[in-house]
C-alpha cells in the first residue's frame, strides 16, 4: 500500500515540480488549442525559471535562503528548491484592467515555494510536534519515499497550498461572489461576499471561504478546512481548526495582484504568521484541462484499487 | 450604441412632425416606430440571463432519439455498445471511466444528477458541476479550433441565436461513453446544444444534436430539460474522496 502510492506520489512530484514537463504531461491537455492562439503560445512560452536560472529562484539562493531545514547543512532535510514562476505578461498582451475592484481574468504566481513559511525556506511556526514530523516527512522525500499527501491523490490542495500553484488561475467575479478557477486538478474555490460563515461548518478541503473589501482590499477569511492536505510540499501539518486570511490588492495598475496570507492555526502553529505573494496579469493566457485523474494509475474500477 | 443613436434620431424626426403635412408625418412616424424596434431589439439584443445553479430534470440512463429510439448506431458501433450492455449486466463497469473519477465527456456530465452552476460573462460562460468540481468553459463568439488535441470535455464556442444559447463543441478524446449505459462515439464527436430559458425563468430547456459519422449512420437529436435551483450552494465534491478510507481519528 505504502509503496503504491510512495511511487505515485513521485510521479506527480515529477509533474508538479517542472512545469514544464507538467505541461506536456497532462495527457497533452496543457498545449494548443488553435482557436485560442494565445494559450498554446503562452503556456509554452511561460516555462519557470528554474532555481538555477534567473528570476525569483536565483535571487532567494543568492541571498542565502537556507537549502536544508533550519539552514542546518543536513542533507537528509534538504529542501526543494523554489521555482521561478510566472513572468508578466508578454508585449503586445491586453493592457490590465486598471479597475481596482474588478479582478476578473486570468493570474498567475511569481515564484514558487515548497515550503510555506513566513520566509523563503522558512518552515512555519510549527509546535515541536509537527516540526518532528515535518523532519520526518522532508527525510522521507529525501530518501525517495515521499508520504502520499491528498494532492498527490488526486483529492485537493488544499489551503493555503492550492494558493501556491505553479498553473494559471482564472478569477470570475458575480454578484454576491468571486469564484477562483484553478488550472491545476481543475479546483473551484467559491468565495461568498454575501453571506456569513454558517454557524455549522462541513469540513472540506478548500474550507468555507467569505469575503468584504476594505477599500480596495479584498478580505478572505476561510475556515472549516479538512485537516488531511499538507500546508505546503514538504509536509507542514495543519489542523480543521486552522483560519486562513487572505487580502488580495491590485497594484502597478492592475498588473499584479498582490496577495498577505495569514495563516492561524491554535493546534499546530506556536502563533499565526504571514507571507506575501504576486500573481501577474496574463490576458495572453488560457486555463486548459488538467485532469489529474488521468495519470491515477492506481484508481480504483468498481471500487477496487487494482494494481496496472 | 447604434441603438442609442436611432433613438436621438427618431426623437428628433418626432419632433418635426407637427410642422409636416399629413403624408409626411406618417412617413416621419413610420421611422420613429422604426427607429423605435431598433431600440428595442437592442434592448433585446442583451441575452437572456442564464446564471446559478441548475439540476437536470430526469438524467436518463440511456439516451434516447426524440422518437424514443435508440441511437442510430452504425454496425461496428453497435458492436461495442452490446459489449457494454453485456458488461454491465455482469457487473463489470470498467468501460466506464467515471468509476475512476475520470471526467464524463459530453453531453453526459450536462445529464448527470448532481447540480452544475452557470456563471455568466459577455464573453465566457463558465459551467461549474458539482461532479469532481468540473469546470467547463464556453466561449462566445469564436470558432472552433481546427486541428485540436482531444480533450475531456473537448472545445466549446457558442453564439445567441435570438434567445437561444446555441454551444457547438468538438475535439472530443473517445475514452468517454456517451451514456451510463456505455453508448460509444469517436474523436469525430461533434455536439451542438441549444438551450432556452422558460418565460418564468425557472426552467432550461435543452437540445443536444449528435453528429459522429463513425459511430453513427446520420446526425440525431436528443432533449433534456433542467430546473433552477435558487438557494443552492454546490459544496465541495471531490470525487477520489469516496475511495478513500475514513478519516484516522487524531
Amino acid at each position: 500500500m505504502f509503496n503504491r502510492i510512495s511511487t505515485h506520489r513521485v510521479l506527480n512530484i515529477g509533474l508538479c515540480a517542472t512545469l514544464a514537463l507538467g505541461m506536456l504531461g497532462t495527457a497533452a491537455a496543457q498545449t494548443t488549442t488553435a482557436a485560442a492562439g494565445t494559450s498554446a503560445s503562452a503556456s509554452s512560452a511561460q516555462t519557470p525559471t528554474g532555481p538555477g536560472s534567473a528570476g525569483a529562484g536565483r535571487a532567494g539562493l543568492a541571498s542565502g535562503r537556507p537549502r536544508t531545514l533550519f539552514n542546518s547543512g543536513d542533507p537528509t532535510l534538504t529542501l526543494t528548491p523554489p521555482l521561478g514562476g510566472s513572468r508578466g505578461a508578454p508585449p503586445g498582451s491586453a493592457p490590465p484592467n486598471p479597475d481596482p475592484r474588478d479582478f476578473d481574468g486570468v493570474w498567475w504566481l511569481q515564484g514558487y515555494e515548497y515550503l510555506l513559511g513566513p520566509a523563503p525556506g522558512v518552515p512555519p511556526p510549527l509546535k515541536p510536534k509537527y516540526m518532528k514530523l515535518l523532519e520526518e516527512r522532508i527525510r522521507a522525500k529525501n530518501r525517495g519515499t515521499p508520504e502520499a499527501d491528498t494532492e498527490t491523490q488526486c483529492l485537493s490542495h488544499g489551503m493555503p497550498r492550492l494558493m501556491e500553484s505553479p498553473y494559471p488561475i482564472e478569477i470570475v467575479q458575480t454578484p454576491g461572489r468571486i469564484t477562483f478557477l484553478h488550472e491545476v486538478a481543475h479546483e473551484v474555490r467559491r468565495i461568498y461576499l454575501d453571506r456569513p460563515h454558517p454557524r455549522h461548518v462541513r469540513l472540506s478541503f478548500l474550507g468555507d471561504s467569505v469575503g468584504h473589501w476594505e477599500g480596495d482590499t479584498l478580505v478572505v477569511d476561510t475556515v472549516g478546512l479538512d485537516d488531511r492536505p499538507f500546508l505546503d510540499d514538504e509536509g507542514s501539518a495543519h489542523s480543521t481548526q486552522l483560519h486562513v486570511i487572505e487580502h488580495y490588492r491590485k497594484t502597478d495598475g492592475g498588473a499584479n495582484l498582490e496577495l498577505t496570507i495569514t495563516v492561524i492555526d491554535p493546534v499546530t502553529m506556536e502563533h499565526p504568521y504571514s507571507y506575501h505573494r504576486i500573481y501577474h496579469w496574463r490576458p495572453d493566457v488560457r486555463p486548459q484541462e488538467y485532469i489529474c485523474e488521468e495519470n491515477n494509475r492506481n484508481a480504483p474500477v468498481n471500487g477496487i484499487t487494482v494494481a496496472k | 450604441m447604434s441603438g442609442a443613436g436611432s433613438l436621438g434620431a427618431g426623437g428628433k424626426r418626432a419632433g418635426c412632425m407637427g410642422a409636416g403635412g399629413k403624408r409626411a408625418g406618417w412617413l416621419r412616424a413610420g421611422l420613429a416606430a422604426a427607429a423605435l424596434v431598433s431600440v428595442l431589439s437592442v434592448a433585446r439584443a442583451d441575452p437572456p440571463d442564464l446564471s446559478g445553479v441548475w439540476s437536470v430534470v430526469h438524467p436518463p440512463h440511456a439516451l434516447r432519439t426524440l422518437d424514443g429510439a435508440l441511437p442510430p448506431l452504425t454496425a461496428s458501433a453497435r458492436a461495442v455498445y452490446e459489449e457494454h450492455l453485456k458488461a454491465a449486466a455482469r457487473g463489470d463497469r470498467s468501460f466506464d471511466g467515471m468509476n475512476r473519477c475520470l471526467p464524463p465527456g459530453l453531453p453526459r456530465l450536462m445529464l448527470v444528477q448532481e447540480p452544475f452552476e452557470i456563471l455568466q460573462k459577455p464573453k465566457v460562460l463558465y459551467f461549474i458541476f458539482q461532479l469532481n468540481r468540473l469546470p467547463r468553459r464556453v466561449y462566445l463568439g469564436e470558432a472552433l479550433p481546427t486541428d485540436p488535441d482531444p480533450h475531456w470535455l473537448g472545445y466549446s464556442v457558442a453564439h445567441w441565436d435570438g434567445d437561444a444559447l446555441v454551444i457547438e463543441s468538438a475535439g472530443f478524446n473517445d475514452l468517454t461513453v456517451l451514456d451510463d449505459a456505455g453508448l460509444p462515439h469517436s474523436e469525430d464527436l461533434h455536439l451542438t446544444e441549444r438551450y432556452v430559458l422558460s418565460a418564468d425563468g425557472k426552467r432550461l430547456h435543452a437540445r443536444f444534436t449528435i453528429e459522429d459519422p463513425k459511430t453513427f449512420t446520420r446526425p440525431w437529436m436528443a432533449r433534456a430539460e433542467y430546473v433552477k435551483r435558487p438557494g443552492y450552494e454546490i459544496p465541495e465534491e471531490v470525487c477520489m474522496d469516496k475511495f478513500l478510507k475514513p478519516r484516522a481519528a487524531k
